[in-house]
């Protein structure tokens, strides 16, 4: 049996300082046991301004077992599988404790994005270019946050515009010709 | 015949790993979900042979154990039969250590019904909720834990309605649900007393491992299943106030050929007190066989 009570004090301690950690877990349908985890991307790497969607599930013997992660969004990352999102770290494994939370487990893989472990790699191919290639890895990875990470604000920006009743091919054109400026892009619609 | 139907499985398994490597990386996924499965088929098989706390056993079935074994052995085993009656053994998952002090400690409270030792443990586990949440550690991540430990304290305690037998006890340390939430709690007051003196740990930690304290705690005393060592043993019996003494049965013999069944106190606050007399007038209620990796529970005589 999943501890229900300490998984509902967790969420309430993660969310209330959001604010200061940028860290946040919401369910994920009407199940405390299927959740969604948000970390930003750490400032000062290709993943800075990216928002990373965890997908987290809890099996029965959580908290004793740990919570099963992997990445929802697209990443390119040594330790994070570039197709299915699977994520090489101890504590998520052998390393767990309950003395461990959703959020220090959230925490660690925001820590893990900052500094990659190419020696104990989730996908090869990604490790590879982050020690021979470099420069090559961090525009990838940066790419990738740009397309991947972002689209999501971007969606929204899209779905609020077709919403006032402007046609989404042209809401999408008008975007991408302000930068994605909200408000830019209104009165453009509107002038036109 | 068994080496051929292991092939056959192999051939199998590569087959499936062939047919899913192609499709990218999905395969180190199931590679992850294997090890899990078979960690988790290995417990149950364990859980089979011994439950977490095993019955009391005449210390004779320690013997037949090592018929065949080093004659050492034999005759250690021989003199601890002259100092105990009986055994307890406790599931080899890790715990052993953390189960068998907490067995043994709620098995003392329950026959001696000692309040005063009660009231005393009780005072300690408040400092060492204290010593948590100085040292950062949020309260709803050990509370739980805590306060089903002191229903455990309370419920041995006989003449109130949520009073145990000792039948009741040895399920409920046999049950998942009570047991590792003890066995955390216990590890909870031993992460905290090693980094509340860390100063003090820190040589023995660093002859154990190349790490630091915080790092020890997190990766050797707070996961389930990671064994302890003299440095938990210390921590747990400082921060509760409560003497252990563990009797060492290995190969290891004296110069001068007799036999000498090693044990050692560890006593609160007084330092550890050595080897092998010195140590008669403590007389700890807790007595633990230690084979090299792993803890049983010993009834004195």
């Amino acid at each position: 049996m999943v501890d229900l009570a300490r998984v509902q004090k967790e969420l309430h301690e993660c969310n209330r300082d959001v604010q200061v950690s940028g860290i946040n877990v919401t369910l994920k349908g009407d199940s405390l046991t299927h959740l969604i985890g948000t970390i930003p991307g750490p400032i000062g790497t290709p993943y800075e301004g990216g928002t990373f969607k965890i997908d987290i599930t809890l099996t029965d013997g959580y908290p004793f077992e740990p919570p099963k992660m992997r990445f929802a969004t697209k990443v390119w990352h040594p330790n994070i599988s570039s197709q299915s999102g699977a994520i090489c770290l101890d504590i998520l494994k052998d390393q767990w404790s309950p003395a461990l939370t959703l959020k220090t487990a959230l925490l660690s893989i925001q820590a893990l994005l900052s500094a990659p472990e190419p020696d104990d790699p989730q996908d090869a191919v990604v490790a590879q270019q982050y020690l021979k290639d470099h420069q090559t890895f961090v525009g990838t990875a940066r790419y990738w946050t740009e397309t991947f990470a972002k689209t999501c604000a971007a969606e929204e920006k899209i779905q609020k515009l077709v919403e006032m009743g402007f046609p989404e091919a042209h809401v999408r054109s008008t975007l991408e010709a302000t930068g994605w400026d909200e408000n830019l892009a209104l009165e453009k619609l509107l002038s036109s | 015949m068994q080496d051929q139907e292991g092939d056959v499985v192999n051939v199998e398994k590569e087959t499936l790993m062939s047919a899913q490597a192609s499709k990218d990386d999905e395969w180190t996924k199931i590679r992850d979900d294997d090890i899990m499965q078979q960690h988790s088929a290995i417990q149950a098989e364990e859980a089979l042979k011994i439950p977490f706390v095993g019955d009391k056993e005449p210390l004779s079935s320690l013997h037949a154990e090592y018929q065949l074994g080093s004659p050492i052995l034999l005759q250690k085993i021989k003199v601890l039969s002259e100092q105990c009656a009986a055994i307890r053994r406790t599931r080899g998952d890790g715990n052993c250590f953390f189960r068998s002090f907490m067995f043994a400690y709620l098995e003392h409270i329950l026959n001696s019904q000692d309040q005063v030792e009660v009231q005393r443990v009780k005072a300690n586990i408040e400092g060492c909720k204290k010593t948590l949440l100085c040292l950062g550690y949020a309260e709803f991540t050990f509370e739980d834990f805590f306060a089903l430990f002191i229903e455990q304290l309370d419920s041995v305690l006989q003449g109130s309605e949520d009073s145990i037998s000792h039948d009741e006890l040895l399920q409920r340390s046999r049950d998942p649900s009570v047991s590792d939430y003890v066995v955390m709690f216990l590890r909870f007051v031993t992460s905290g007393e090693i980094r509340k003196r860390s100063e003090f740990f820190e040589p023995f930690i660093l002859g154990l491992m190349n790490a630091s304290v915080k790092q020890f705690c997190k990766s050797s005393v707070e996961p389930m299943g990671e064994e302890s060592d003299h440095v938990h043993i210390t921590a747990l019996s400082d921060a509760l106030g409560v003497p252990v003494r563990v009797v060492y049965l290995d190969r290891s013999s004296c110069e001068n050929s007799s036999i000498n069944l090693n044990h050692h106190d560890f006593v609160p606050g007084s330092g550890n007190v050595g080897n092998n007399g010195d140590s008669e007038s403590i007389n700890p209620f807790i007595t633990l066989l230690y084979r090299p990796g792993h803890y049983d529970i010993l009834y004195p005589k």
